[in-house]
């Protein structure tokens, strides 16, 4: 039922499978292009034997702009998870989890420290999906999304970064065992 | 990127405080004055760009242009200028490229010779940027030739590729002179090729070197040569030792292992194939890379297909099933996804097989292999969602008896009578959607003869599940499988343990079973793919009673599955054939369609919305602002989105790829769709659009040779129909998709009626008034030669027929024939006689026209009025009605022109000798009246549309057509699959508040459609 193999434009146009899940996020075309711009390799898809897409992972390798170098909330060589999603009826197959190993290798080819991403807190789901691959809370950033995902009498709701370290972390350095208690606002994230 | 993107860019440091003052505030004119006189102290040229520069943000259009002479003249003279200067006139200009002036023509010429003159200079690199922001592909190409000479074998491999890459892009550009695309094509084939003998006689590979390194270098190249080389060239790479498809992948590389298979594909070079994905499976088994790396279901159906058009047939597939048990064999170590890849590919191989391999002692028919296979997978899938996805296609291939012992046999057996309730649920709703899709399956009915006694009969076939009479689709079938699947769901309501357990199912059964009924009535109903002898009402040739069961089951389960998209868009395409647009607009906006993916889902809703309701348009918020937005946003530089960050970050093939990606996107059908549906929207209500069509910077590029690209995305729909028939989108749509041919009609029906309603602006009082009425006659007479001969053209295409609702087919046809005939009525001066061919237009026109009127009001049928009120009739095929308005309006406005024009020169010319023939304006003023007469018949019929849906009982109107009225419930027995479809809803009194919306939204259609201008 599934093909992986890297993203090209035309697969924006069988977004639908994916995206019209509410839990997906919908860009504007420059934001999926300057991913399959700078970092082809790491936009890798899933379809079915129809063309459509069911599921995509979008990401990222950078460091933390040069003028945060000494903020201590800077961040050294890195992957970044910025998408990651899965149709509905693909669901539970393995796929999301195929698709972030597949971007976790290419951190490790490229001798990346960690890997990490924002997840809403009430995203149990995804939550429990990254803590099964080895992921765990580094921070929390404190109204990190503009609007609440279920409550809307909520104007805002809390990120959790989460991370897994690489091989490069041999003395796994980059994580921590109580992420949860750690506070930071939107501005200490990059 | 130039720093005037950001702002005005900063004048030389050593220029005095008072004049970079005046700068930085745009005191436009101070600026001028200041430059002036430095210019004169100082002998510094530089000041005088700056005053020429500052002289061109002035209003004043002489002020405004002189900076483009001074370019001009730059540009002619060879000069060049510094890069201070350069970047000041690429700023001053900004608003000229692409209207006033091309780049390629200014600014890029002085930023090549710049960058020729300082090639180690870093500017050198902003040069080349800017040129691409531009898209001046030709100057770009120049610059980035400099760069790679400058920076040859350097460890920065870009300038090189960025060389090759832009080489080839202007080999396959427009921009690039025919005389030049060989050479250019040649030229970035050669050093690629170059490049790839490099890689392949060196034993290791410096990044100084020139060859081919990374996987986008080496793609790249793959995509050069199968564009500009041979299939032999390519062929042998792909075998080679290091650049070949098979040592990529072992370094972990797939990209070019797929996009050859598919160039392979397209030279049907099956052998080759059969042995790529031969070795690259093998790979996987041996260590060589990871596992199921290319263990994707479309790997496993390439080698399978391949196998099956190799000489040694046999052989070849049973390597092919060798192979797989290999991978089965190791199957525990994979991931789902793979372990149902593997299952997938079973099938696959079993159904290529031949059926003498598969099967051959042939004593038990249907328990085929095949059948066997298909329920070893089911025993694994059959709860999971997409199980029927996955076996649908292999079970429509089925031979009758294997699919009666799949149904029969196999599948009764998955659970035992023991198992869990709520899986045998499951079960069930699968085997509804299989006997579904079974009923669109020819082989399960045999052919009888049409014949018997002298009677042809209706239904030609005999049906082999229930052995009655039938065409396709079983009716009989049909009724059977809504009454079970109704009993199935009220098994599911009625029983708590059940309910308790559907949170943990992949989804809720009762879905699937309302997907079911829904297409079975549907079916019944007699609705067959609108194609384009559709757009007629609705109720011409389907049944109102199962129809509209159908939507009512089918909203009623919304309500209980609101999160469904599959379920909310049958209900919305349902609803749009219905008449009920604003409830439509209700069910679709929550899907949210936004941003990127509106382009290709944005025409399951918008396409002839104009057509159906108007009143859409006068909501509160712009119906298509964000499909605007969306595309002024994407397209707003001529430049592909983000192509620069591709170019930076050497990703040569998402170069290329976004290219295409964006030319497609400037030619989208969907973004036509947008201007030409806003703008006959803004018509209806007497607005005035921004500005011609042809003039719209979203249709810069759009002329009669340009391919315009349909990208619909039906995938969001759940397509329960086999592949022996049409899709069920088909059968939603109110009409044919959006296509090249409607889209370039509906470009040129728009252009036509820009000609008829320019007015010149109100103070323009032109001095030499003959000869611009000469120059206007002119340009008249030569638009319309160009509109007629291009409508024509397009309407001929072969194609095109079957591209158009037969409403716009006649609208259409009607402004070709407008167009040729005003041509000859503007034309013929009024001494000679007018040629026949006049005539002859006039009374094509009324016959299209009139069988137009005729087709909408004339009455329906003694049977059809019994069923439904007449009202519900128009309600349904508003799209004919808003043609006969379209066309009546066209026909009226091309007679008016025609008559000002006539006035006009009666006015000019006192002698009337330029006056138009007598016979025309006669044959004119017959056409006005026609189109008077009908506008009036139009506006009459909204009339009683708001009367009729003004009186009271509509209500019970409706649920008689769903549920049957008193009397016939009473008289015969009610028939089982009302009775099956009420027991589901709830019955009639459940139905009410469903019903209330649906009239409550013909009313507010119609309400729109009264405040339409009929003028
Ligand atoms: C999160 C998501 C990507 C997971 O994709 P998936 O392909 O279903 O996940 P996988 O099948 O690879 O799951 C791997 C493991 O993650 C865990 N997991 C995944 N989904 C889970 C769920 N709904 N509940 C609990 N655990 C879950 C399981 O441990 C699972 O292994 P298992 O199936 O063997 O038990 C998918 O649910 C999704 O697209 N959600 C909506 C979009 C989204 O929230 N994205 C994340 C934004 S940061």
């Amino acid at each position: 039922m599934a093909n992986f193999r890297r993203f090209r434009p035309d697969d924006l146009n069988k977004l639908s499978k994916c995206n019209l899940d509410p839990f997906t996020e919908t860009y504007e075309l420059g934001f999926y292009l300057q991913y399959y711009a700078k970092w082809p390799s790491l936009f890798q898809v899933a379809e079915d034997q129809h063309g459509n897409i069911i599921g995509y992972i979008m990401g990222k390798l950078e460091s933390s702009p040069d003028v945060y170098r000494f903020s201590e909330h800077y961040l050294p060589w890195h992957a970044h998870i910025t998408a990651v999603t899965v149709a509905p009826e693909a669901r539970r197959l393995g796929i999301g989890k195929l698709l972030t190993e597949q971007l976790e290798m290419a951190a490790d080819a490229n001798n990346a420290w960690f890997v990490d991403l924002f997840v809403r807190v009430s995203n149990h789901k995804a939550i429990a999906f990254y803590k099964s691959m080895g992921y765990s809370v580094f921070r929390v950033v404190k109204d990190y999304y503009g609007e609440h995902s279920s409550d809307p009498t909520l104007s805002s709701e809390d990120a959790y970064d989460m991370r897994k370290p690489m091989k490069r972390d041999v003395k796994k350095e980059h994580i921590r065992e109580d992420g949860e208690k750690y506070e930071v606002t939107p501005a200490d994230v990059w | 990127m130039p720093s005037y993107r950001f702002g005005r860019p900063a004048l030389r440091a050593n220029v005095d405080v008072q004049l970079q003052t005046a700068f930085s505030d745009g005191n436009w004119n101070a600026v001028i004055r200041l430059a002036a006189k430095r210019a004169a102290t100082l002998k510094d040229p530089y000041y005088e760009v700056i005053k020429v520069c500052a002289e061109a943000q002035l209003d004043g259009t002489a002020e405004k242009v002189a900076v483009l002479a001074v370019i001009d003249e730059l540009v002619k003279n060879k000069k060049t200028p510094d890069i201070d200067t350069i970047e000041l006139y690429e700023w001053a200009c900004r608003d000229f490229f692409d209207y006033e002036v091309e780049y390629a023509d200014t600014l890029g010429p002085l930023r090549v010779r710049w960058a020729k003159a300082n090639p180690s200079s870093p500017l050198a690199l902003q040069c080349l940027q800017a040129c691409l922001e531009r898209w001046d592909l030709v100057s770009a190409q120049q610059i980035a030739t400099t760069l790679d000479k400058t920076y040859a074998n350097l460890a920065d491999r870009r300038y090189m590729f960025w060389n090759i890459t832009l080489t080839f892009l202007l080999s396959i550009s427009p921009q690039c002179t025919d005389a030049s695309r060989k050479v250019y094509s040649l030229l970035a084939l050669r050093q690629l090729e170059r490049a790839a003998d490099v890689t392949e006689n060196s034993s290791k590979l410096e990044s100084t070197d020139r060859g081919l390194l990374t996987e986008e270098e080496i793609c790249l190249y793959y995509r050069v040569l199968s564009s500009h080389g041979t299939k032999e060239e390519y062929i042998s790479r792909l075998r080679s030792s290091k650049l070949g498809a098979i040592s990529q992948l072992k370094e972990g590389r797939k990209l070019l292992f797929c996009e050859s298979l598919n160039a392979l594909e397209g030279w049907a070079e099956w052998d080759l194939i059969y042995n790529l994905c031969r070795e690259a499976l093998t790979l996987g088994l041996e260590g060589s890379t990871s596992p199921f790396a290319v263990c994707d279901l479309q790997i496993w159906k390439k080698f399978a297909l391949a196998a099956s058009k190799t000489t040694d047939l046999e052989s070849a597939l049973a390597e092919v099933q060798t192979t797989l048990k290999e991978y089965i064999d190791i199957k525990d170590k994979a991931s789902e996804m793979y372990k149902k890849n593997l299952s997938l590919a079973l099938l696959e191989t079993t159904f290529r097989l031949p059926a003498t391999t598969s099967n051959p002692d042939h004593d038990n028919a249907g328990l085929s292999p095949r059948v066997v296979q298909i329920g070893l997978f089911l025993d694994q899938y059959f709860e999971r969602l997409s199980g029927f996805d996955d076996i649908k296609g292999y079970v429509a291939e089925l031979s009758f008896e294997e699919a009666k012992t799949l149904m029969e046999e196999v599948i009764p057996k998955i659970l035992d009578e023991n198992a869990d309730k709520a899986r045998k649920i499951v079960l069930k709703a699968l085997e509804c959607k299989l006997r579904y899709l079974l009923s669109t399956c020819p082989q399960t009915l045999s052919a009888e003869p049409n014949v018997i006694d002298g009677e042809t009969k209706p239904k030609p076939f005999r049906c082999r599940l229930c052995n009655n009479p039938a065409s396709l689709p079983c009716e009989t079938c049909l009724k059977k499988l809504t009454t079970e699947a109704s009993n199935t769901y009220k098994q599911i309501t009625g029983d708590q343990e059940i309910l308790d357990s559907l949170p943990r199912l992949d989804r809720d059964p009762r879905l699937d079973l309302a997907l079911v009924m829904g297409n079975s009535l549907l079916k019944l109903s007699g609705l067959r793919p609108r194609t384009s002898d559709a757009g007629q009402s609705l109720w011409r040739d389907v049944e109102p009673g199962s129809f509209l069961q159908a939507v009512l089951l089918l909203d009623i389960q919304l309500r209980e599955t609101p999160g469904d998209t599959q379920l909310r868009m049958l209900l919305v395409q349902l609803y749009l054939l219905l008449g009920c647009v604003s409830y439509a607009y209700q069910l679709w906006t929550p899907l949210d369609v936004k941003r990127t993916i509106q382009d290709s889902l944005s025409p399951l809703f918008f396409d002839r919305i104009c057509t159906l309701s108007p009143g859409l348009f006068r909501g509160t918020r712009p119906l298509m602002e964000p499909l605007r937005s969306f595309y002024n946003h994407s397209l707003i530089d001529r430049s592909p989105v983000r192509i620069w960050d591709a170019f930076s970050a050497g990703s040569y093939t998402s170069i290329l790829d976004m290219v295409e990606f964006d030319g497609n996107l400037r030619r989208s059908c969907t973004l036509m769709m947008t201007l030409v549906e806003e703008r006959r929207a803004i018509r209806c209500y007497g607005g005035k659009v921004d500005c011609e069509i042809e003039e719209h910077p979203l249709a810069e590029n759009i002329d009669d040779s340009t391919t315009l690209v349909a990208k619909t995305d039906y995938g969001p729909f759940a397509n329960l129909e086999s592949l022996h028939g049409p899709p069920i989108h088909e059968y939603l749509r109110l009409g044919p998709g959006l296509s090249n041919e409607r889209s370039h009609l509906a470009f040129l029906s728009e252009q036509y009626i820009d000609l008829l309603s320019y007015k010149p602006p109100k103070d323009y009082r032109p001095s030499k008034t003959n000869e611009v009425a000469l120059r206007d006659r002119e340009y008249t007479l030569e638009t319309l030669s160009r509109l007629s001969n291009s409508l024509t053209d397009f309407l001929h295409k072969p194609t095109t027929p079957s591209r158009l609702t037969a409403p716009e087919s006649t609208y259409y046809t009607v402004l070709s024939l407008l167009s040729a005939a005003l041509l000859i009525a503007l034309s013929t001066p009024r001494t000679e006689p007018v040629p026949d061919t006049l005539s002859l237009l006039m009374s094509s026109i009324k016959s299209a026209f009139g069988s137009l009127r005729t087709g909408f009001f004339s009455s329906p049928s003694a049977q059809q009025k019994q069923r439904i009120p007449p009202a519900c009739q128009s309600l349904a095929d508003m799209h004919t009605l808003s043609h006969v308005r379209e066309t009546a309006l066209a026909i009226k406005h091309s007679a008016t022109f025609v008559l000002a024009f006539h006035e006009k020169e009666l006015a000019r010319d006192r002698s009337g000798r330029s006056g138009l023939h007598r016979d025309v304006i006669a044959q004119m003023k017959a056409l006005n009246e026609l189109a008077g007469r009908a506008l009036v018949e139009v506006k009459g019929h909204m009339l009683k549309l708001k009367e009729a849906l003004g009186e009271g009982g509509w209500l019970d109107r409706l649920l008689d057509l769903v549920f049957g009225s008193d009397e016939e419930q009473q008289g015969e027995k009610e028939d089982e699959v009302t009775r099956a479809v009420s027991e589901v809803v709830g019955g009639r009194a459940a139905a009410e508040e469903w019903a209330g919306k649906v009239i409550e939204s013909w009313r507010e259609g119609v309400k729109g459609w009264g405040m339409v201008r009929m003028e």
